[in-house]
């Protein structure tokens, strides 16, 4: 047990040593050279307009985290809805799924504008890019954890007379949500990225908005501000999942490195 | 090829269902081809109501092919199986079946795959959970029953896997291979244990194997099967005492038998 947590204190220890060189260096070239603060601003800059601002950035924050969060949960219930049409259906699976496959080489991005010119500037095009981009990653991810049933297990429980049903309920689910729980985490920061550049197309609130606003505006520490605002964001968010994995596959011993942050 | 097959060694009978018991599976003209592939020619025969039955044979002889049309998960080719006197078509609530790997499911403790079965038959949870209980005790691994299987070793497993086979009181249990996995010491073990087990529970076992001591150790009877495509080379009762210890392993008589069977299997290689 001590020796897990000396592991855990090692891989929490040296990123942050190294994040705070490398901040303490940033801090110190910005001086040393006299770089404009509308060029890039020390970190101390930085901290010091969130901790002044915070409203500002609370107001834009929310809207763009409740988009995300709304996109991401549509995604993940749409792609489990159509990985189970997938594993059941030799018609969706055959037909429709080859071709989902085949769109992902459409940069979803850039139908952006394209969203704008449907469904005007509102939240309605930022909710349908977040959710549209977090899908894809989940539906491949939940239809592979529904097949990859070992054929053994499958027998076994035809052996005791299981229905559809219950291998549907009692196996192929239980043994898809560690798939499931890897999709989630690709799409909360893809849904992430979907409502951010929505907003840079067009929008009149959020955080990408404020953002490009700042950007307009060369008030680049405010820029960076919320910039990490975001990524405090997305961590957290990322973390949540993280979370909810390790209580919800309790079965499967946990990863040697504690991988925050990936996607 | 029968006449290559040397006669049963002096003082034992030759195999044949016992008398006690009528069959309670019958197999009959059973024939079963993949494709092009013939896997199993020609085969009949009946287990008793009771009986340890072992199926010998090279790997890859359709052994397993066999046992899993009894278990109904394939159909034959032609031919029939009657468990029962009634026609197999698909999985029968009568049947327990254990299979090489123990497949048990990973997010599920010792106690809950045990009940699987129980959940799949709609069976009323709490009273089989007493059972359930009983036959981990007596599989001697009921103080593990709150672990999940990954904590446990691959013969732990094993015996949960038994556990499950017989949960909902089948009166047949089929077993492929089961230890095939395991190591020689373990193995042993789990013979002897699989005996008192089945010594307590008197079902009708058919034990699919390719081990000779193994078969010889365990059965009533065996039933030896050539190469594919696969027929009934040769067939022989094992009349030794029970409850048998390991040592018996050591005695001339049960050294006779494995002889006899070690030829049967060699002459239908020869071929």
């Amino acid at each position: 047990m001590r020796n897990n947590v000396g592991k855990y204190a090692a891989t929490i220890a040296w990123p942050s040593l190294v994040t705070a060189l490398i901040l303490v260096a940033w801090e110190l070239s910005v001086r040393a050279l006299g770089i404009r603060s509308i060029i890039l601003p020390p970190p101390s800059a930085v901290f010091e307009t969130m901790a002044q601002r915070h409203d500002l950035l609370f107001a834009h924050l929310w809207p763009s985290l409740y988009l995300t969060v709304l996109g991401f949960v549509l995604s993940v219930i749409g792609g489990i809805v159509v990985a189970v049409l997938i594993t059941y259906s030799a018609i969706v699976r055959k037909g429709f799924y080859p071709v989902i496959v085949v769109s992902q080489v459409i940069p979803k991005i850039s139908i952006a504008p394209l969203f704008i010119v449907w469904f005007g500037t509102g939240t309605m095009s930022s909710l349908l890019l977040a959710f549209l981009v977090a899908f894809f990653p989940m539906t491949i991810n939940a239809a592979m954890g529904f097949e990859s049933i070992d054929e053994d297990i499958h027998r076994m429980a035809r052996t005791f007379m299981g229905s559809r049903w219950q291998i549907f309920w009692k196996i192929r689910m239980p043994n898809a949500l560690p798939y499931i729980f890897g999709g989630m985490k690709i799409s909360i920061t893809l849904a992430i990225i979907g409502v951010i550049v929505s907003e840079f197309v067009a929008s009149q609130e959020g955080i990408g908005y404020l953002i490009k606003l700042a950007g307009g505006l060369l008030d680049t520490p405010l820029m960076l501000a919320a910039i990490v605002a975001l990524s405090i964001s997305g961590l957290a968010l990322y973390a949540i999942i993280a979370a909810a994995e390790s209580w919800a596959v309790y079965w499967q011993p946990p990863p040697e490195a504690v991988g925050v942050g990936g996607g | 090829m029968r006449s290559a097959v040397a006669s049963p060694p002096p003082g034992l009978a030759p195999g044949r269902a016992r008398d006690d018991g009528a069959a309670i599976v019958r197999i009959a003209a059973l024939k079963k081809t993949f494709g092009d592939l013939e896997a199993i020619r020609q085969m009949s025969f009946d287990v008793a109501d009771g009986e340890f039955l072992s199926v010998l044979g090279p790997s890859g002889c359709g052994k397993s092919t066999l046992l899993m049309m009894i278990a109904g998960l394939i159909d034959p080719t032609a031919g029939e199986i009657r468990i029962q006197d009634a026609k197999v078509a698909g999985p029968r609530r009568e049947v327990g079946v254990v299979f090489q790997s123990p497949v048990l499911l990973p997010w599920r403790t010792v106690l809950q795959n045990v009940l699987f079965p129980i959940e799949l038959l709609k069976l009323p949870r709490a009273q089989y959970r007493r059972r359930a209980m009983d036959l981990l005790r007596m599989a001697k691994i009921d103080e593990y029953a709150g672990l999940l299987p990954r904590q446990l070793s691959g013969g732990m497993r094993q015996r949960v896997a038994v556990c499950r086979a017989l949960v909902h009181d089948p009166s047949i249990l089929l077993m492929d291979e089961p230890f095939s996995a395991l190591d020689a010491i373990t193995r042993d073990e789990m013979a002897v244990e699989l005996q008192r087990i089945w010594q307590v529970n008197r079902k009708t076992v058919i034990f699919v194997t390719h081990s000779i001591r193994e078969a010889a150790f365990l059965s009533d009877r065996v039933v030896v099967m050539g190469r594919r495509p696969a027929t009934i080379i040769d067939e022989l009762a094992i009349d030794l005492p029970r409850p048998r210890h390991i040592a018996v392993t050591e005695d001339q008589t049960f050294n006779r038998l494995v002889r006899h069977l070690r030829k049967a299997i060699e002459a239908s290689h020869a071929e």
